[in-house]
């Protein structure tokens, strides 16, 4: 008979334990869910934001043709001005 | 049934029902987890796929810029010559290095900013080619003593050196030559220094009436040589008695008439 109450002291400590690891095993779940909320929307931003980078293709172009220009500037100043 | 084993089982129950409730609740956040992930993956393929081609067009666009600079480069370098360092260095302050660098050439960079303004600086060097640059920046300025000012000052000598100048004359009160007025126009009310006192003044003729200037000796030595030389007046009043060098009230010799 003695024993059966020991085995309930064990009982009971062994079930505050495992409900207070039980806890932190969920507040650390939860506490997840707002964060990958939080990344999923930085996301979508991101990637609205990257929408303008089909504009580059035209800088790209644009700077091709300045440099084109530049090359023929230089060398006209090459023409112009004397060496050193 | 004993009491103990009646406790014993309410326990073993509520421990099976708490570890039911904690392990659902935790399945169910991390079902949440799955479902916001899922949703930030599919964004970060977006991303990616939208970035994919911006490395290719950058190497683009860098090549293109770096073709551009290089044309520039060398064109300074080929007119500017040797003060093509110096030159880099007074406009963008640490680039001077940088840039010899990048064209293969070694030697120290001097700003030439610090020597001379940025525009005499370039001019200098693409008009007249003069040495700037050839001195440490800390050093003295260098300047060609060829093309200074100084030099082209010499062109134009002036009594006193290079660098006189013609000085204003003083009037007024505090002129070192103060004149005294005169009670006859053109006549001096005293002699001037170094005439000696004893000599006749000029003035009024008390025989003749007529106002008489009377030069001094050594002034009137080489008129009067001259009047020795030329015809003497052929007489009249004062033809013996008057010197040759005055002069009558008409501003004539006595031979003038």
């Amino acid at each position: 008979m003695i024993w059966l109450w020991i085995m309930n002291v064990i009982l009971v400590v062994s079930a505050v334990l495992l409900i207070a690891l039980l806890r932190g095993v969920l507040g650390a779940a939860k506490s997840i869910v707002p964060r990958v909320d939080a990344i999923a929307g930085v996301a979508a931003a991101a990637s609205r934001d990257l929408d303008a980078v089909v504009v580059l293709l035209t800088t790209q172009n644009y700077i091709s043709q300045i440099v084109g220009s530049l090359a023929n500037y230089g060398g006209s100043l090459d023409v112009a001005l004397p060496d050193a | 049934m004993s009491l103990a084993l009646g406790i014993m089982i309410v326990l073993i129950t509520a421990i099976i029902a708490a570890l039911a409730f904690f392990l659902i609740s935790t399945i169910f956040a991390l079902v949440k987890i799955n479902k916001g992930l899922t949703v930030v993956i599919g964004s970060v393929g977006e991303i990616i796929g939208k970035t994919a081609p911006i490395n290719g067009v950058l190497d683009a666009i860098n090549s293109n810029l770096v073709a551009g600079r290089d044309v520039l480069e060398n064109l300074f370098l080929k007119k500017a010559g040797p003060d093509a360092g110096g030159l880099v260095e007074s406009v963008f302050p640490g680039e001077g290095a940088k840039f010899l660098q990048r064209v293969g050439r070694s030697g120290p960079v001097v700003n030439t900013g610090v020597v001379y303004t940025r525009g005499v600086g370039i001019l200098a060097s693409l008009g007249r080619g003069a040495p700037i640059g050839a001195a440490h920046a800390k050093g003295p300025a260098v300047r060609d003593p060829k093309y200074a000012t100084t030099a082209a000052a010499t062109l134009y000598p002036r009594p006193g050196g290079a660098r006189a100048r013609p000085k204003s004359p003083v009037v007024g009160t505090d002129s070192p030559l103060q004149y005294q007025s005169s009670a006859t126009p053109g006549v001096r009310p005293h002699p001037r220094e170094g005439v000696d006192v004893g000599a006749p003044a000029s003035g009024l003729d008390p025989t003749t009436g007529r106002i008489v200037i009377r030069q001094t000796e050594h002034q009137a030595a080489a008129p009067l040589d001259q009047a020795q030389a030329s015809p003497p007046a052929a007489g009249g009043e004062d033809g013996g008695s008057s010197r040759p060098a005055r002069l009558d009230v008409t501003g004539k010799r006595p031979w003038e008439r």
